[in-house]
C-alpha cells in the first residue's frame, strides 16, 4: 500500500510538471515529450542487458549506428521506406547481437564489471571503426515526405512524426513486460535476472537466456534505428552519445525498472527542452540532464538509508 | 708509391662526387601530402594531388625528373598531423611539403614545420588563429585557402553586389545559427565583429547590414539536433538571411525542423565545412544558399575547371564532390608551374618563383601570392556564394563566374 502511495505520488508529480510546462510552453512540452520518449525506447533495451546480465553495453549505442545504416542502404539500394526496413533491420540486428554475444560477451558476462566494460569497449571501437571504413565519416540523410510533417492547435505548430517514439516506446515497453510475464521464457529470463544461480539450479538454461535477451536488446535497436532514420544524419558515432544517456536513464529509473525509464526519459527530455527554450543557455541542456539524474539517484539513496 | 695513392684518392672522390649528383639527377623529386584520408575531403585531395603527379610525369616529369607524392593520413588528428610532418621529413626525405585541411590539425603542425623549413605550400586550414601562429618572416610558407576574415569579408563584398544588381533584395538583418563548440562560436564572434563595424558604416557589410542576432544550439555531430528551439527564436526575429554555422550532420535536419515549425526566411544560407552526401538530391535543399571555393557548375564557365573534372572522373570513375579536389590539384600543379619556371628546386631560388607564379587554377579562380594579415604568401582571398537549385549548386557570385540568378525568396 505505501509502495502504492508513493508510486501514485511521483506520478501525479510527473503530470503535474507535465501540465506545467505545457501551459507554459506547449511547443516546449511536445519537444522534450519526442525527444524524452526516444531516449527511452533506445535506453530500454540497454537497461533489459544490464537487469539480465548484469552488463553495462558501451556498444549499445553503436549497435544503434549499425542499425541506422543498415536501414540507410536498404533505403539507398533498394528504395524501401525507412519504416518498412524495420523487419529486416531488426532480423539482421538480432543475428549480430548473438553473434556479437557469442564471440565475446559471453566469456565476461560472470567476470566483474571492468572486464565487461573493456570487452564491449572493444565492440563498440570495432563497430564506429568499421563503420567509418565501409561509409566513409560523411554524413548521410534519407528524405520522406513525413518526416517533417507537422499539425497546428490555435497558434502553435508541432511536428508530428517525433511522436511515433512515443509510440514504438510504449509497444516495446508493453511487449517487453508481456513476454517477460506472460511467456515461458520471458518467466525465465525473469527468474535469471533475480537469481542466476537458482535459475541454473532448477533446470533453467541461463546461457540460452543471456543469448536470447543480448540478441533481442540488439534487436530492438533495429527497430529504433529505422524509426529514426527518417530525421537524423547518420555517421559512424552518432550513436555514441546514447550509451551514456540510456545508462543515465537506467540508472535514474532503478535496475531493472523498465515503466520508470519512459518516465525518466521524458522527465529527462521535457527537462532538456526547457532549458534549449532560454535563449542563450542551449549548451546547459547536459549539465541540467545529467543534473536532476544526480539528484533523483542521491533521493533514493537517502530514502532507502532511512 | 705516394703519388699513385694520391690519384687513387682524387679518382675515387671525383667518381663517387660524379656518382652521387648523377643519382641525385634520377632521383625522383618527392612531394610529401597529410591529408586525412578516412573523409570525404582529404581523400579527394590525394586523388586529385595523384592526378596532378601522373599528369605531370606523363609529360615527362618536371627538370627531367619524376615527381613522387608520399602521402601519410593525419586522421584528422593533430598528433598525427604533426608526425607525420615528421616522418615525411626523416624517413621519406620529401623535398616540400603539401596538404592538408582543419585548423586544429594545422595548428600541431606548424612547430614541426617551422623545426625543418621546407617548402610548404598549404591547401586548407583556414583559421586566422593558425596564420598567427605562422608569425611573420617565414618565406618558405605558402598558404591557399582564404583565412576565415578572408572569407568574411569577401561575403560582404558578395552580398553588397548581388544587392545592388537586385534591388528588391534585403539582407539588413541577419540571424546567425551557430553550434556550440568552437567553429560555430569563432563565427559568431566574426560575425559580431562584422555587425558592430557595420554600425561605425565600417568593414565588409557597412552598406548591407542594419541588425544582427546570433543564437547557439547544439550540433548533431556532437549529441545534439534539436533545433526547434532556436528556428522558433529566428521565426520570431523574422530576418532577412538566416544563416547557420555547424557541421554537415546538421544540415538536412535544420531544414526539416525549420518546415516544421514554419520557419521560411527569405535568404536561408548554409555555411558548414562540407555538406552531407547527396545533399542535392534532398528536396529541402533547393534554394539553399551556402558559401565555397568551387561547384561542378563551374565546368560550364572555366575551361581548368572542365579539364580538371573530366581528367577526374575519367580516372577514378566518380565525380570530384568537394572543393578540396580542385584545391588537391591546385597544389601540386601550382608548385610544378614554379619549378619549372624557376629551372630548379633550390629553396632559395625557388621562392622568389612561387611568389610570382600565377595559376589558372579549375576553383575558377586565378592563383596569386599576395600577403594577408600577417604572412607574406596567401593563395585565394575570395570565397563564392553559391545556390542549390535543381539538386546542382549554381554559382551566384563572382559574377564573372557566375552560372546561375539567385533564387529568392526562399522557400518550401
Amino acid at each position: 500500500m505505501s509502495l502504492s502511495l508513493k508510486t501514485n505520488k511521483i506520478l501525479l508529480l510527473f503530470i503535474a510538471f507535465l501540465i506545467i510546462v505545457g501551459i507554459w510552453q506547449p511547443n516546449v512540452l511536445m519537444d522534450g515529450v519526442q525527444r524524452g520518449s526516444m531516449y527511452a525506447l533506445i535506453a530500454l533495451p540497454l537497461a533489459l542487458v544490464l537487469g539480465i546480465l548484469g552488463v553495462l553495453n558501451l556498444a549499445h549505442g553503436d549497435f544503434l549506428t549499425v542499425a541506422l545504416y543498415l536501414s540507410y542502404v536498404l533505403y539507398s539500394n533498394i528504395n524501401m521506406d525507412p519504416l518498412l526496413t524495420m523487419i529486416p533491420v531488426t532480423i539482421i540486428m538480432i543475428l549480430l547481437g548473438g553473434g556479437i554475444y557469442l564471440l565475446t560477451v559471453k566469456y565476461v558476462v560472470d567476470e566483474g564489471h571492468l572486464n565487461q566494460l573493456l570487452i564491449t569497449f572493444g565492440v563498440s571501437m570495432i563497430l564506429i571503426e568499421g563503420v567509418k571504413i565501409i561509409w566513409t565519416t560523411q554524413p548521410r540523410n534519407v528524405f520522406t515526405g513525413y518526416a517533417y510533417s507537422s499539425f497546428s492547435i490555435g497558434n502553435y505548430s508541432f511536428g508530428s512524426y517525433g511522436l511515433i517514439y512515443l509510440l514504438m516506446a510504449v509497444v516495446v515497453l508493453v511487449g517487453l513486460q508481456l513476454f517477460l510475464k506472460k511467456t515461458r521464457l520471458g518467466q525465465a529470463t525473469f527468474a535469471v535476472g533475480q537469481n542466476p544461480k537458482g535459475a541454473r539450479i532448477v533446470g533453467i538454461n541461463v546461457n540460452f537466456v543471456y543469448l536470447f535477451v543480448f540478441s533481442i536488446a540488439v534487436g530492438i535497436l533495429g527497430i529504433v534505428g529505422a524509426g529514426m532514420l527518417p530525421q537524423h544524419a547518420i555517421f559512424p558515432s552518432v550513436g555514441s552519445p546514447f550509451s551514456l544517456k540510456s545508462f543515465a536513464l537506467a540508472a535514474m529509473a532503478g535496475l531493472g525498472n523498465l515503466n520508470g525509464i519512459l518516465f525518466a526519459g521524458i522527465t529527462l527530455g521535457v527537462g532538456e527542452a526547457i532549458v534549449n527554450a532560454i535563449p542563450g543557455y542551449s549548451s546547459w541542456a547536459d549539465i541540467v540532464f545529467f543534473g536532476v539524474l544526480i539528484i533523483v539517484i542521491l533521493t533514493r539513496s537517502f530514502r532507502e538509508a532511512r | 708509391m705516394k703519388k699513385l695513392l694520391v690519384i687513387s684518392l682524387a679518382l675515387i672522390f671525383v667518381f663517387t662526387f660524379a656518382l652521387n649528383t648523377v643519382n641525385a639527377q634520377d632521383d625522383p623529386i618527392k612531394i610529401g601530402a597529410v591529408n586525412p584520408l578516412g573523409d570525404i575531403t582529404g581523400r579527394q585531395s590525394t586523388n586529385a594531388m595523384k592526378l596532378a603527379v601522373d599528369q605531370i610525369n606523363e609529360n615527362g616529369g618536371l627538370l627531367g625528373r619524376k615527381v613522387e607524392l608520399v602521402v601519410v593520413d593525419s586522421e584528422f588528428r593533430p598528433e598525427k598531423g604533426s608526425a607525420a610532418i615528421d616522418k615525411l621529413a626523416t624517413v621519406d626525405k620529401v623535398d616540400f611539403f603539401v596538404g592538408g585541411m582543419s585548423s586544429g590539425v594545422h595548428l600541431a603542425q606548424i612547430p614541426t614545420l617551422k623545426k625543418y623549413e621546407k617548402i610548404t605550400i598549404w591547401a586548407g586550414a583556414a583559421s586566422g588563429k593558425a596564420e598567427e601562429t605562422m608569425g611573420e618572416g617565414n618565406e618558405w610558407y605558402f598558404h591557399l585557402h582564404p583565412w576565415d576574415y578572408q572569407q568574411g569579408a569577401s561575403y560582404g563584398r558578395g552580398w553588397t553586389q548581388i544587392v545592388e544588381k537586385n534591388p528588391d533584395l534585403d539582407v539588413g538583418k541577419v540571424f546567425l545559427a551557430y553550434e556550440e563548440g568552437s567553429f560555430g562560436t569563432e563565427s559568431y564572434k566574426a560575425y559580431q565583429a562584422m555587425f558592430n563595424a557595420a554600425k561605425d558604416g565600417e568593414g565588409p557589410f557597412s552598406e548591407i547590414m542594419d541588425d544582427f542576432k546570433g543564437a547557439s544550439f547544439k550540433s548533431a555531430a556532437a549529441g545534439g539536433g534539436q533545433y526547434r528551439a532556436m528556428l522558433r527564436d529566428a521565426k520570431e526575429y523574422d530576418p532577412d538571411l538566416f544563416i547557420w554555422a555547424g557541421w554537415e550532420a546538421d544540415a538536412i535536419p535544420m531544414l526539416g525542423q525549420a518546415k516544421e515549425v514554419g520557419f521560411e526566411p527569405p535568404l536561408y544560407v548554409g555555411a558548414p565545412p562540407g555538406w552531407p552526401q547527396g545533399f542535392g538530391n534532398n528536396p529541402l535543399s533547393d534554394g539553399v544558399v551556402l558559401y565555397g571555393m568551387w561547384a561542378p557548375a563551374l565546368n560550364e564557365v572555366s575551361e581548368p575547371a572542365k579539364e580538371f573534372w573530366d581528367a577526374y572522373v575519367e580516372k577514378y570513375n566518380s565525380e570530384p564532390a568537394t572543393y578540396f579536389a580542385p584545391l588537391g590539384y591546385t597544389n601540386i600543379m601550382y608548385l610544378a608551374k614554379a619549378i619549372e619556371n624557376a629551372g630548379t628546386i633550390e629553396k632559395d631560388e625557388l621562392i622568389p618563383v612561387l611568389q610570382n607564379t600565377k595559376y589558372e587554377s579549375p576553383l575558377g579562380s586565378t592563383l596569386e601570392i599576395t600577403p594577408s594579415n600577417v604572412i607574406e604568401n596567401q593563395g585565394f582571398t575570395d570565397q563564392k556564394i553559391l545556390q542549390y537549385q535543381d539538386g546542382k549548386q549554381q554559382v551566384i557570385w563572382p559574377f564573372e563566374f557566375s552560372t546561375a540568378e539567385l533564387e529568392y525568396p526562399f522557400s518550401w
